[in-house]
């Protein structure tokens, strides 16, 4: 804003016109017409101060004068800093222009305090006069609102001797910023262990920082930890300082057990992390307080109770509480430090992925199906769910069959493991590069985790059903050497049924096999052929566990995938032909007769083979001859036997082969079954379960043309429990209520039994659309409820009507045989011929730390 | 399928059936020894009728499967055609047995006892010409692709299917 000034001294018109014009051209000033005599003085408003974010009290003030006469009308300039501490006027900037009154006083706008701590200086001046005047002003805090030990804590001093570190506390107002002149009291404990200031001065004043510095302290006689406060007025809560007077010299800590180490993700580490403590001679120091630090983001743990610090016992060692990993996958460092600036000592610690093996059989619907398949594989995922990667081999052998040798790839990324961690149900998606297969390449299996270890699962996008089982893998570098018991079932080249059972020993450091084997080959001129020798080589399994068998006595080309050093699921990769089984090791002892006692048996076809399941529980009166009751569903043979008494005999060799002869009629067309003991410390549905339901054989049924199938016997237990939680997997097939022939249905569930009474629900796989409420997707979910009555005479048969509810209500007549608490079989004994379906029941343990993303997203809830 | 015919055709097929028996061959005592039944070319009989139904399903009570009630010169017969008897091989229409209510049939197989009625397990169909095999020798039922895989590379009207 220019306006005219000083008119008045002015008579003259032409001087008047005269400076009118120059004003207008040089954007005028009244300096222009002062002479450089003319002066500006602060006159108030300096020093002054204010706090942050708030208006400084006085007005600046300045007197401009020209040879000792106020100067009137004169333009003055108010210029604060444009960063640091500084302000703003009215205008909101950092500047502004006043006009001189008729005294020659000038007064800025109200001055606002900006957010920065510190001296500011603003200038007044007037334009073209070279004499300008500052103004000395100061940003403060607020009062002190908090105190914080911000170094200091966690020394050790050896009695007597003076800390190596002062203690350091930082003052801030309520907005965090530092209080500078605060008084800080520090306090140590008036007994027992604590410690004096130099010069008894146990205050110290706050810089500019807030910071308050102590004088150096020195531990007194009395060894021990405590606690030093610093207080500051106006503040409730002092900060704290733990410090430890140690008998010698300073400590030591360094990390003596728990290092390195690896766990599951999820899973507890096995042995807590161990520090020692010692001092300079060293000898232990006792009641050190050791804290253990943790990475707060990435692969880490914690600790139980979130308890994080542990005191030194006499012998100078602190354990820590139990270290659980975090469900993310990697290496880090958990820190362990003790007072008194000792280098910390560090734990390596690794938090492993999870690997599961998976294998299933079934009907494929895609592929101009229903074709029989199987799929075996290894995924790895982490905590959360996330699947990392993986390896698998599908096979129909008639059209898709994954590319060898490499298998199909399981992309990392693209796939979660989704589980109600209440009940372990939940699907498991694979997202593969195999488009051919799944839904454009992504396969989605329903999964019920019977404990964490071991999940029962059925494909369940639609494109496929079937049955089988995930369990965790303990990964090696090669087969071990031993004795082993194998079973493989599913379709030869001419697409007939085909079942493969026997023993065989693995040599050379897991790279040779020889055994002997039975087949039952529905498509060959005669079947089967029983014990014929063979040998074969393997090759080591990769990072996923997968190698290669090779045979002439076996499928072409057959695949496995490692479980544990006694558990291999095995697959037929080549195009011509399609199966899949389990090896099992057989221990380290030798077999006989004596080896089978009572127990419980249960065989099937496969999906395309001659349909039929049955079960049983038998004695053995006399080594080598067996009597008990069985039940038996033949489908495809409109065959129904139940309860039937059954009898017979058996033999077994040393190497566990040996075979079982029900008496011909006893249970329909099922009489030759092929028994290959497996190792008596091993649980056949689990595993990795080393405690229950352990011992038993693989069983192949060998009726020739008319029937063939593989199972497993198991040893049952006398008075088993049927009670609680129990998950369960079966593999159905059922006339459809449409008119054309039912296929396959598979189904998971889990629920409880009380009383005998089931109450379940699970998922659903029906492609082939057997239930008239199957969604498009080939996929339902469904509840499952009945009550079993125990047979009386038969302990461990119970009969079970079962409902099966989806929209429709299918019931089914079913027989269970138990073996022991965990383990049970179920089989479906409908009288209408409609139906066939066998599965498992097993008790379930725990679910904790499973591998997956809580449930709230599931498919179907 | 109604009711009423299948209950003629079990009391009709009860009656044939002990006309049929001189045709089987007596299993051997080493057959029993280690099964119940086992199908055998040797006792294979070929029975020529007319189609009275086509069952895509089982009706209650009968073998799972499908089923050809022929009316033949000696009474109904009950022929199955196992679980795959009416699936096609391929994705032509003429790759499957196509048989209708009225047609002359010509069916082979082996009679076997079920629920204590005769009912022929039919391993081959000649259906106008075309023969289809629906079982092995051994009576083991040929799914499509078991179909497909033994079938003559070409495949001509006349020729097994």
């Amino acid at each position: 804003m220019n306006r005219h000034p000083y008119s008045g001294i002015l008579g003259a018109a032409l001087l008047a016109s005269t400076y009118l014009a120059v004003s207008f051209l040089t954007g005028c000033n009244s300096s222009n017409f002062h002479s450089p005599v003319e002066t500006i003085a602060a006159t108030s408003g300096t020093p002054q101060s204010a706090q942050v974010n708030t208006p400084f009290a006085a007005p600046l003030v300045a007197t401009v004068t020209m040879g000792g006469s106020p100067v009137s009308g004169a333009f003055v300039t108010f210029t604060a800093p444009t960063s640091g501490a500084s302000g703003t006027f009215s205008n909101g900037t950092n500047s502004e222009t006043d006009t001189t009154n008729s005294s020659g006083v000038v007064m800025s706008s109200p001055f606002m305090a900006n957010g920065t701590l510190g001296a500011v200086t603003v200038t007044a001046s007037v334009a073209g006069v070279i004499a300008s005047t500052n103004y000395s002003l100061t940003i403060t805090s607020g009062p002190a609102a908090s105190i914080a030990a911000t170094s200091g804590s966690l020394q050790d001093a050896t009695i007597n001797t003076p800390f190596g570190a002062p203690l350091v506390a930082t003052v801030q107002d309520a907005n965090q910023y530092p209080v500078s002149g605060a008084v800080v009291t520090f306090t140590a404990p008036s007994t027992g262990a604590g410690g004096t200031f130099a010069g008894g001065a146990n205050t110290a004043t706050t810089n500019s920082s807030g910071v308050a510095t102590s004088a150096v302290f020195t531990a007194n006689a009395t060894a021990g930890s405590y606690t030093v406060t610093a207080a500051v007025s106006g503040v409730s809560t002092p900060a704290s300082f733990t410090l430890t007077n140690v008998t010698g010299a300073l400590v030591s800590i360094t990390a003596t057990s728990g290092t390195p180490q690896s766990a599951n993700v999820n899973a507890a580490f096995a042995t807590p992390l161990v520090a020692t403590v010692v001092d300079g001679s060293m000898n232990p120091v006792s009641g050190a307080l050791v804290t253990f630090e943790v990475p707060s983001a990435g692969a880490s743990g914690t600790f139980a109770g979130g308890v994080n610090t542990a005191t030194t016992n006499s012998s100078g060692v602190a354990t820590s509480a139990l270290f659980t990993a975090n469900g993310t996958v990697g290496t880090y460092t958990v820190t362990a430090t003790v007072a008194s600036g000792a280098e910390p000592a560090n734990f390596v610690l690794t938090n492993n992925a999870l690997n599961y093996a998976f294998y299933v059989s079934g009907l494929e619907a895609i592929d101009a199906g229903p074709n029989f398949y199987a799929l075996a594989g290894s995924v790895s995922v982490d905590g959360n769910g996330n699947v990392l990667g993986g390896e698998q081999d599908y096979n129909d052998g008639i059209g898709i069959t994954s590319p060898q040798p490499s298998g199909d790839s399981i992309l990392p990324g693209s796939g979660a493991l989704v589980v109600d961690p209440a009940t372990g149900q939940g699907t498991l998606t694979l997202t593969t590069n195999n488009t051919s297969l799944g839904v454009s390449g992504v396969e989605t299996l329903a999964v019920q985790f019977v404990n964490t270890n071991h999940a029962l699962i059925a494909q369940f996008d639609g494109s496929a059903t079937s049955s089988g089982s995930m369990d965790m893998q303990t990964l090696s570098s090669a087969l071990t050497d031993g004795n082993y018991a194998f079973t493989l079932s599913g379709v030869d080249p001419a697409y007939s049924p085909i079942v493969y059972g026997g023993v065989f020993s693995i040599s050379a450091s897991g790279t040779a096999l020889a055994g002997m084997i039975d087949v039952d080959d529905a498509g060959a001129t005669a079947t089967p052929t029983l014990g014929t020798a063979f040998s074969g080589s393997i090759t080591g399994p990769d990072a996923s566990g997968r190698g290669t068998i090779v045979s002439s006595a076996l499928p072409a080309a057959l695949n496995y995938y490692v479980v544990g050093p006694e558990a291999i699921r095995i697959i037929d990769v080549d195009a011509a032909d399609s199966a899949v089984g389990s090896v099992f090791g057989q221990g380290t002892g030798t077999f006989s007769s004596t080896s089978l006692g009572s127990s419980v048996f249960a065989v099937s076809s496969n999906s395309l083979g001659n349909l039929y399941a049955a079960a049983g529980q038998f004695t053995v009166p006399s080594a080598g001859n067996f009597t008990g009751v069985a039940d038996d569903n033949e489908y495809d043979n409109g065959t129904l036997v139940t309860a039937a008494s059954i009898g017979g005999t058996y033999q077994i060799q040393s190497t566990g082969y040996g075979s079982l002869t029900i008496a011909p009629g006893d249970l329909g067309d099922v009489s030759v079954l092929g028994v290959y003991i497996t190792d008596p410390n091993l649980n056949l549905n689990d595993p990795n379960n080393t405690t229950t339901g352990l011992g038993g054989a693989l069983i192949a049924d060998l009726d020739g043309f008319n029937l063939n199938g593989t199972g497993v016997l198991v040893p049952q237990v006398p008075n088993p429990s049927f009670a609680g939680n129990y998950a369960f997997g079966t593999q159905a097939d059922n006339n459809t209520r449409l008119p054309t022939l039912g296929w396959e249905f598979d189904f998971v569930g889990q629920g409880s039994v009380t009383g005998g009474t089931l109450t379940a629900s699970g998922l659903l796989s029906d492609p082939f659309a057997i239930f008239n409420s199957t969604q498009p997707d080939g996929t339902d979910t469904a509840r499952f409820s009945g009550t079993a009555a125990a047979d009386t005479a038969n302990p461990g048969r119970y009969t079970i009507r079962l409902d099966i509810t989806v929209a429709a209500d299918p019931t089914y007549s079913t027989v269970i045989y138990q073996a022991n608490d965990g383990q049970l079989f179920w089989l479906d004994e409908n009288s209408n011929g409609a139906s066939v379906f066998l599965g498992s029941l097993q008790q379930q343990g725990s679910l904790a730390a499973l591998p997956a993303a809580p449930s709230g997203s599931r498919p179907k809830p | 399928m109604k009711p009423l015919s299948i209950g003629m055709c079990t009391l009709a097929i009860l009656l044939l059936a002990p006309a049929l028996r001189p045709v089987q061959a007596q299993k051997t005592p080493a057959d029993s020894a280690v099964r119940t039944f086992r199908y055998d070319v040797a006792d294979e009989v070929t029975i020529t009728g007319t189609v009275s139904s086509v069952l895509a399903v089982a009706a209650p009570g009968m073998m799972a499967g499908s089923h050809l009630l022929l009316v033949t010169s000696s009474g109904p017969v009950d022929a199955s055609l196992g679980r795959f008897g009416l699936s096609a091989v391929g994705s032509s229409a003429n790759d499957r047995l196509t048989a209708l209510a009225g047609q002359h049939v010509e069916a082979t197989g082996v009679i076997r006892m079920h629920k204590d009625k005769p009912v022929l397990l039919v391993r081959t169909v000649n259906a106008d010409g075309e023969v289809y095999t629906l079982r092995n020798e051994h009576g083991v039922a040929l799914s499509p692709q078991a179909r497909k895989r033994t079938a003559p590379q070409t495949d001509r009207e006349g020729e097994s299917r």
